[in-house]
């Protein structure tokens, strides 16, 4: 109900607000937290993600897993309107919530794949806070549901201009790639190259200043990894935040318990089957009467020598 | 309608919905339907009852074809606010519960079932699951002996694209040319990348493509953003906390240093057992080399004292001659060595007898003689000897011993 009343009354000061200042500001805040249950590497990728985000603010483990819509008045009082909830189950799988604080939408996720920054030992490295470059691969504008995460991973993973802490350079580029049914994350370095031969060739056949000097100016581009990495798998689109109905749904997804059950229920197969073909072999030689008990019993031979000499 | 929230009347009266009017309708309505189900002989369904009226204006519109054309109108203006307002959201979190109360009245009454789907014809596929179908999803919940005899089905999946799309532009921030770039920083590729990569597994491949997309996203940043005078790259002397810090990336570099000495160590290992290996072999080959040349010389050798052997049996005279083994030589040479060495000996040798007697004499000769004195005289003393006969014998005596 606040959350309704706060939008209503929002609605109604932007509706003022709007024509005066012309484009609507992007103001954005993630609050990023997890539950409880994390291991050390769900909480390496989310100090990771924290220290991408200038605009996050990190939260205590949220102690509920059922009533998540809390999360929403949690938001709310952190002033934030995104929300990057990373759920642990078991102990072993991550879930990745990203919700628009207060109507949505709510996208949950599966991490598989995850690496930390720390564990990768990649060579490159960013200002703590510069805005990233948001690469897209061209996948998201093509259906309906990974425009709404793309929009979703806009607002979450892009550092707003002019945010509090961001730094005025832009030195790094975060890649979205949708392929094989996932979402494969990435984070590079831009890492600029004097071109020293181009600029020696120009120097000594003295062409026009003009040129040279544009020669000069577009340096050569490397990237360099930085971490983390991770891959996502889209689960459930909700349309309110954390609630309200499903509007899409995948389903290519196995859940990771469904994996490990099946992979269990193969093992526990093998023995099956032996236990049965042991048990078809005792029946097969009693058939035979070749078993003291059970089964069919063998006429009584003249010959025995228990017939013989009795 | 009179226990309403104020909330929500204040909604209604920015929406400019009558409730007079929808109440009206509502009255209609349950008319309508006792008098169908009636007909059936069914109990008339009461769940309108339970809904609000929010939700029951979603159901008159769906089935209501009689209705006038001011409450059309007014419908119209609700439904088309659905689509960026608030009202909607919470429209669909109370219908939610709505298809399991069907489902249960459903088992108890198969004809109000009916008219209830008939009334929502029009809705999701998500309203349209039936209790008696599970997802797979929930199957885990089963015991393995109740799985067995399921069938299972797939759920069909959901994607509904109006809301996907509704929410989508409720959130949407601008990204098109009416906004300077560096607002958004995003690009998106020209062509999916999934495309270029054959096969997910292939992690070089795979990491390369990811790499390029990034790269030209990069560069087409960096053009935009130079054409719109944001500062990009970062200044040399522009210093700043990093994401990593200097204790992280001091041991990325002790890393790379490792992974580098272990690289080379690994070479060099290879590198000596290859030597070793074959080092052996050298020695194996060099040692069976010896064997052979020793075994060569001494086979020559037999061979050669055959030949002298037979030579001395006056025999190899002509032999020799006709095999041509060079022998001659060998033989010259050998037995020019051995008749040499006697006759130096003989040159040599009683020249050096003499002075090795000389040398004797001189020096055992004041011994024996004071020895042989003494024993001379008390010999002379009672034979009457000279001194030269005494001086004579014990020279003669030694010069025995010698040779």
């Amino acid at each position: 109900m606040a959350a309704v009343y706060k939008s209503l009354s929002k609605g109604s000061s932007q509706k003022t607000e709007a024509p005066s200042n012309g484009v609507r500001k992007n103001k954005q805040r993630v609050l990023i937290l997890s539950s409880r249950g994390i291991t050390y590497r769900h909480r390496h990728l989310l100090n990771d993600l924290a220290t991408m985000l200038p605009h996050g603010r990190k939260d205590a483990k949220f102690d509920s897993k059922s009533k998540l819509f809390q999360l929403n008045e949690l938001a709310d009082l952190y002033n934030c309107n995104n929300v990057l909830f990373f759920e642990a189950r078991k102990g072993q799988d991550l879930y990745l919530w990203m919700s628009k604080v207060p109507n949505g939408p709510t996208c949950k996720m599966h991490v598989q794949n995850l690496h930390t920054m720390e564990e990768l030992h990649f060579t490159g490295n960013c200002l703590r806070g510069s805005r990233p470059v948001l690469s897209f691969d061209a996948a998201f504008d093509m259906q309906p549901h990974l425009q709404v995460v793309k929009e979703l991973f806009m607002h979450t993973f892009g550092v707003p201009q002019g945010a509090r802490k961001s730094k005025p350079f832009i030195d790094h580029v975060m890649g979205f790639t949708f392929a094989d049914g996932k979402i494969w994350i990435r984070n590079y370095q831009i890492n600029t190259v004097e071109p020293s031969k181009t600029k020696v060739d120009a120097d000594a056949e003295g062409e026009k200043p003009a040129s040279s000097k544009d020669r000069t100016k577009e340096t050569d581009m490397n990237l360099i990894e930085i971490g983390p990495r991770f891959v996502l798998t889209i689960i459930v689109i909700q349309e309110g935040s954390f609630g309200g109905p499903i509007i899409y749904e995948n389903k290519e997804f196995v859940s990771p318990n469904q994996v490990r059950s099946d992979l269990r229920r193969s093992k526990a197969g093998k023995h099956n089957a032996r236990t049965e073909q042991h048990e078809e072999s005792l029946l097969r030689k009693g058939d035979l009467g070749l078993q003291t008990s059970g089964g069919r019993k063998m006429p009584v031979d003249a010959l025995d020598s228990r017939e013989l000499f009795a | 309608m009179v226990t309403k929230s104020k909330l929500k009347t204040a909604l209604a009266a920015e929406r400019g919905v009558d409730f007079h009017k929808l109440a009206l309708k509502k009255k209609e309505k349950a008319a309508r339907k006792k008098k169908e189900t009636g007909k059936g002989g069914a109990k008339p369904v009461k769940e309108d009852d339970a809904e609000d009226g929010d939700s029951n204006l979603e159901e008159d519109e769906s089935d209501d074809e009689d209705a006038s054309d001011e409450e059309t109108f007014d419908i119209a203006q609700l439904d088309e606010s659905d689509s960026d307002s608030e009202v909607e959201m919470e429209e669909k979190i109370q219908r939610k519960p709505k298809p399991t109360q069907k489902a249960i009245k459903a088992a108890k009454d198969a004809k109000a079932a009916k008219l209830i789907a008939e009334a929502e014809d029009d809705d999701d596929e998500e309203e349209e699951e039936d209790e008696e179908d599970i997802p797979v999803s929930d199957l885990e919940d089963l015991s393995p002996e109740d799985k067995e005899d399921l069938i299972p089905f797939t759920r069909l999946t959901i994607n509904n694209t109006t809301a996907l799309l509704a929410s989508l532009n409720r959130i949407r921030l601008p990204t098109d040319k009416s906004v300077p770039f560096a607002t958004h920083q995003t690009i998106v590729g020209v062509e999916p990348t999934a495309d270029a990569i054959e096969d997910v597994q292939d992690d070089l491949k795979r990491e390369l493509t990811f790499y390029s997309q990034a790269l030209d996203a990069a560069k087409r940043a960096r053009k935009l953003l130079k054409a719109e005078g944001v500062p990009f790259e970062r200044p040399n002397d522009y210093f700043a906390e990093m994401v990593k810090d200097d204790g992280q990336m001091e041991k990325v570099k002790a890393k790379l240093i490792e992974t580098a000495s272990a690289k080379k160590a690994s070479a060099e290992a290879r590198k000596q057992r290859d030597l070793k290996k074959f080092g052996k072999q050298v020695q194996v080959a060099k040692l069976q080399e010896r064997h052979k040349a020793k075994r060569e010389t001494l086979d020559k050798i037999n061979l050669l004292k055959r030949k002298r052997s037979e030579n001395s049996g006056d025999v190899g005279a002509t032999e020799a001659d006709i095999f041509d083994v060079g022998v001659e030589q060998e033989i010259g040479k050998y037995s020019a060595g051995k008749g040499r060495a006697p006759k130096k000996e003989r040159e040599v040798r009683p020249r050096r007898q003499e002075e090795v007697r000389q040398v004797w004499r001189r020096r055992e000769l004041g011994r024996h003689e004071r020895v042989q004195c003494q024993a001379d005289e008390d010999r002379h003393e009672r034979q009457d000897c000279q001194d030269g006969q005494v001086r004579e014998e014990p020279a003669d005596c030694w010069e025995a011993v010698i040779d």
